[in-house]
């Protein structure tokens, strides 16, 4: 049996090499062709397509590998991330070039550098630390990145008197990389999770919170009778339609509340069978969770293709202005991000769930990846702080204060302190493994709260990302 | 009596220096700041909107337990001191055994520290000095400088690098309280306020927070102000000519924009904001004579001044209306913004005392424009700008900047700088025979200094095997 299926494996393996180096050859032909037509071939746009693409196979060979656990995957998918990373590179250096300064100062400019710098992380986890399938994950989030900034305005924008100063690419330089790292801990302490043997019932339940927390948020904006506010778009200007000064117009997209409505009580059904199952010990009800999982999947699938539809280049009532008004995607996207975040956790926790033997067998032992994610927050900590205090700087240079106590400050304030406490724990009361990991997601669970939530929830000063 | 007191205070102070009570009061200041981003706070939120976001009696509440104001209320400043008490305290606490482990640092192992040390080796050795100076040797090799130690009873040597990094958390935790007191002493001493300023003015009166003003022993005029676009009209800089007035005498100026304020005395100038003050400032008329030759001239004109025509026929601006609506045959202004402006001029005649209203633009059934023995043609209105000025004051400003740097630093030290020592020390291992007992330690990256320990073994297994002074010996003997 064991020796049939090492047989087949090289077989298999070739064939999804084969077919994922056809794809980016055909892709690349495609792209060429459409190239000779239209001019120049090294713009940023034709350099963002190729990195896509590239990502795109490094994902799918990073998947394969996930799955099937075959070696010769990795340097093909490491190759693939290379050649991506170049690209995205060139087109970092392009927009660079372009705008006159480093590319921090839209979110479209700020996801391509994220993108840029998690490629880069991945790479060098791979290669220093030898964690191999960390781009199972990473990659993914860098294709969703490209995806998400071919939707924002990605015209070279003068920037604002306030942001002009080399304390802003400062700060969201430090920004970036100590999310990043942030990023890459949390990830390495999921793994560490799953190589502690923790059961595959909890990561469903967490995945359920996780998602379910995004489909509270979006319902957040869920009007009467069943609408959801999304916030208008001015054609013209190409920019968010705003009432005044900071108040943003909404108009409301009829129906599309109650769908996210079912949704959410779809992504609330694994949840509440998991608890079901815990008070009544009856495992029965976590086979039905997963089945629950498989539907909320389907369900949540429809929500953003009913969102897409909708959402892209609709018009629409407002209940705060007569008329009606525009919306496309780029007005909403934390709520593209949000809906596709979910629908990725959950098919993760379905790879988890249908291959964690292979998962376990190619990923570093627990005591290994428990140092790794150490290392990675003891990089991540200083560089949160230095973020702070270039944020406080600049600060005390445009508004005339460096701590105003505005929300997106409080919150980097607490990922500081949530942090701050991690290492606490861990260095005086020697905190390892389990309560450690748990302490990592944490922090990167308010990390993601003060990138997104804060902007999506809380107003404030930092209105420009 | 005084022994209950003292064991109070001893416990106070145990419970206050507890790691313990550090994260439950790092839990407390979290779910605190937390509240305060997510309740809508006092003085940035208008009064109108808080009673629109909360019901009043839950306001009444809110207000009660100082949660509408969280980051100025007493019990938050009281919370923050005690994170300060408790930071002060466990370094207090930690700091003595540090130091001394730091001022006095551990050269000699005894038999009970070389027994209890994980990382040692044992490396058999025919003679005592011999193998010492093989250590000594492969120290130097991996960059560190050996030190002989000489005890009465016993000799050995020891290496160490880096032991600055046992004191690397005092740093941070100093560096913390000092970000602290800046931001106390900023608290107490510091303010923060408002100076709007039309070009040519110039004042000493900032308008403060909290409602009261501020006397400067000096006044900042205005030269100017502007606003620059780009091409597609996007602001691009918003700038002010400011000079410093004392004593009656200018003693600076300074052209300040965004992102670089005028300090003056302490005292910071920050560009804030920028606009039209909906006032007047000059009116540029083309007059043409109604009768007889049409000879052009151009004329200027500002709030309620008088400009002569002929020797018979002056013209004054008499009002400005910068958003007009007609209503009633009466002509209103709807705002303050420049929206729909007109003007009111009044032409008169000495001769035949008379005087024209004239509007511009032409009203119907109000103006008597046809009468006027002049033909104005508006040709430019120039209005008046103001700058808003940001103004704060903040003595404590450089010691949370110095704080950053020292935390800076710590944390350096804290992260990527560990202490490392190494011991080698001649003993008889339990049979008798000779050996080299070699042990290390390092108080932070176990895995890294493993691989350098193992790499120093080997060293001075090289150094044992051929030594340069006993190497004809060797071959001698075979």
């Amino acid at each position: 049996m064991s020796r049939a299926k090492a047989e087949q494996q090289p077989a298999t393996g070739t064939t999804l090499i084969v077919l994922v180096g056809l794809g980016i050859a055909f892709l690349l032909f495609m792209a060429f062709l459409n190239v000779v037509k239209s001019g120049p071939i090294l713009n940023e746009a034709n350099l963002l397509y190729a990195a896509l693409i590239f990502y795109a196979g490094a994902g799918a060979l990073y998947l394969g590998f996930g799955v099937t656990g075959t070696e010769s995957y990795i340097k093909f998918a490491s190759l693939a991330t290379w050649a991506g990373l170049i690209a995205n590179t060139g087109a970092v250096a392009h927009r660079w070039y372009e705008a006159g300064h480093p590319p921090f100062a839209s979110l479209y400019e700020m996801l391509l550098s994220f993108v840029w710098t998690l490629a880069a992380l991945t790479l060098i986890a791979e290669k220093r630390y030898g964690v191999k399938v960390i781009g199972t994950v990473t990659m993914p989030v860098a294709i969703v990145g490209v995806v998400l900034m071919q939707l924002l305005r990605s015209d070279v924008r003068p920037l604002v008197p306030a942001l002009q100063s080399t304390w802003l690419h400062v700060h969201v330089t430090l920004a970036m990389l100590a999310y990043a790292a942030c990023a890459l801990s949390f990830a390495l302490a999921m793994m560490f999770l799953i190589q502690d043997k923790m059961k595959t019932e909890s990561f469903m339940a967490a995945t359920g919170v996780f998602t379910l927390g995004i489909y509270i948020a979006i319902l957040t904006r869920f009007e009467r009778w069943g609408g959801l506010n999304v916030v208008a778009w001015d054609a013209d200007n190409k920019q968010e339609m705003f009432l005044s000064r900071g108040v943003r117009l909404f108009v409301t997209i009829p129906d599309l509340g109650w769908l996210m409505l079912l949704v959410c009580a779809t992504v609330a059904a694994p949840l509440a069978l998991y608890i079901l199952a815990r008070v009544k010990r009856n495992e029965n009800f976590l086979a039905i969770a997963n089945r629950a999982v498989f539907v909320s999947i389907l369900l949540q699938t429809l929500a953003l293709v009913f969102f897409l539809l909708r959402a892209r280049d609709g018009q629409y009532t407002s209940l705060d202005a007569d008329g009606l008004y525009r919306t496309t995607l780029a007005a909403s996207p934390f709520i593209l991000s949000g809906l596709v975040a979910g629908i990725f956790a959950n098919l993760l926790y379905l790879l988890l769930l249908w291959r964690r033997p292979d998962l376990e067998r190619h990923l570093p032992g627990a005591d290994a990846l428990d140092r790794i994610t150490y290392k990675t927050i003891c990089i991540a900590f200083p560089l949160l702080t230095l973020m702070i205090a270039a944020g406080a700087y600049w600060a005390n240079r445009a508004w005339g204060s460096y701590w105003n106590w505005d929300p997106k400050e409080t919150w980097a304030a607490i990922t500081w302190l949530v942090y701050a406490g991690y290492l606490h724990m861990r260095i005086t009361r020697g905190w390892r493994g389990r309560r450690a990991a748990y302490f990592a997601i944490l922090g990167f669970a308010v990390v993601m709260f003060t990138f997104f939530g804060v902007t999506y929830l809380l107003p404030g000063l930092h209105a420009y990302a | 009596m005084a022994l209950t007191l003292s064991s109070a205070l001893r416990k106070t102070w145990q419970t206050l220096s507890s790691i313990k009570t550090g994260v439950i009061l790092i839990i407390l200041v979290v779910i605190f700041s937390a509240a305060g981003t997510i309740i809508l706070q006092r003085p940035m939120t208008e009064p109108e909107d808080m009673q629109r976001a909360y019901s009043p009696a839950m306001l009444r509440l809110l207000d009660a337990a100082g949660l509408t104001d969280v980051f100025h209320a007493r019990w938050f400043v009281a919370l923050m001191i005690l994170v300060s008490l408790s930071i002060i305290a466990a370094s207090l606490e930690r700091f003595p055994n540090a130091w001394r482990y730091y001022a006095r640092p551990y050269k000699s192992p005894d038999e009970h520290f070389r027994r209890a040390l994980p990382t040692q080796a044992q490396i058999p050795v025919k003679d005592e000095e011999h193998a010492l100076d093989a250590v000594e040797r492969a120290l130097h090799k991996i960059g560190f400088k050996p030190e002989r130690i000489v005890r009465t009873n016993s000799f050995s040597v020891f290496a160490e690098r880096h032991r600055i990094s046992e004191m690397a958390v005092y740093i941070v935790h100093a560096s913390l309280l000092l970000i602290f007191l800046g931001g106390i002493v900023d608290a107490l001493y510091g303010w923060r306020g408002f100076l709007m300023l039309t070009p040519g003015h110039q004042s000493s009166q900032i308008e403060l927070r909290t409602g009261s003003t501020r006397t400067l022993p000096f006044a900042i005029r205005c030269d100017g102000a502007g606003e620059d676009t780009y091409a597609d009209g996007t602001p691009k800089k918003y700038w002010s000519k400011l000079a410093v007035v004392a004593d009656g005498r200018e003693v600076g100026n300074k052209e300040i924009v965004v992102n670089d304020p005028l300090v003056y005395r302490g005292v910071r100038f920050y560009q804030s904001s920028y606009g039209r003050t909906g006032k007047l400032d000059k009116l540029i008329l083309n007059v043409t004579p109604a009768s007889g030759p049409r000879v052009n001239r151009e004329i200027s004109l500002s709030q309620n001044e008088t400009v002569a025509l002929d020797a018979d026929t002056t013209v004054q601006l008499a009002e400005f209306i910068p958003d007009y609506v007609v209503e009633d045959g009466h002509v209103y202004s709807r705002s303050n913004e420049i929206a729909n402006p007109a003007v009111r001029l009044v032409v008169t005649s000495a001769k035949k005392n008379s005087s024209v209203n004239y509007w511009l633009p032409e009203i119907p059934g109000i103006a008597e424009n046809a009468s006027s023995p002049y033909i104005l043609e508006p040709k430019d209105l120039k209005t008046g700008v103001y700058t808003g000025l940001q103004v704060s004051h903040e003595p404590g400003q450089w010691a949370v900047w110095a704080g950053v740097v020292l935390m800076a630093i710590g944390l350096t030290f804290v992260f990527y700088v560990s202490h490392v020592r190494f011991w080698a020390v001649p003993v008889a291992d339990s049979q008798g025979k000779r050996t080299l007992w070699v042990g290390g330690a390092a108080n932070r990256n176990r895995d890294a200094f493993d691989v350098k320990f193992k790499h120093l073994v080997d060293e001075i297994h090289e150094e044992l095997m051929a030594p340069p002074a006993s190497a004809e010996l060797e071959t001698l003997k075979h």
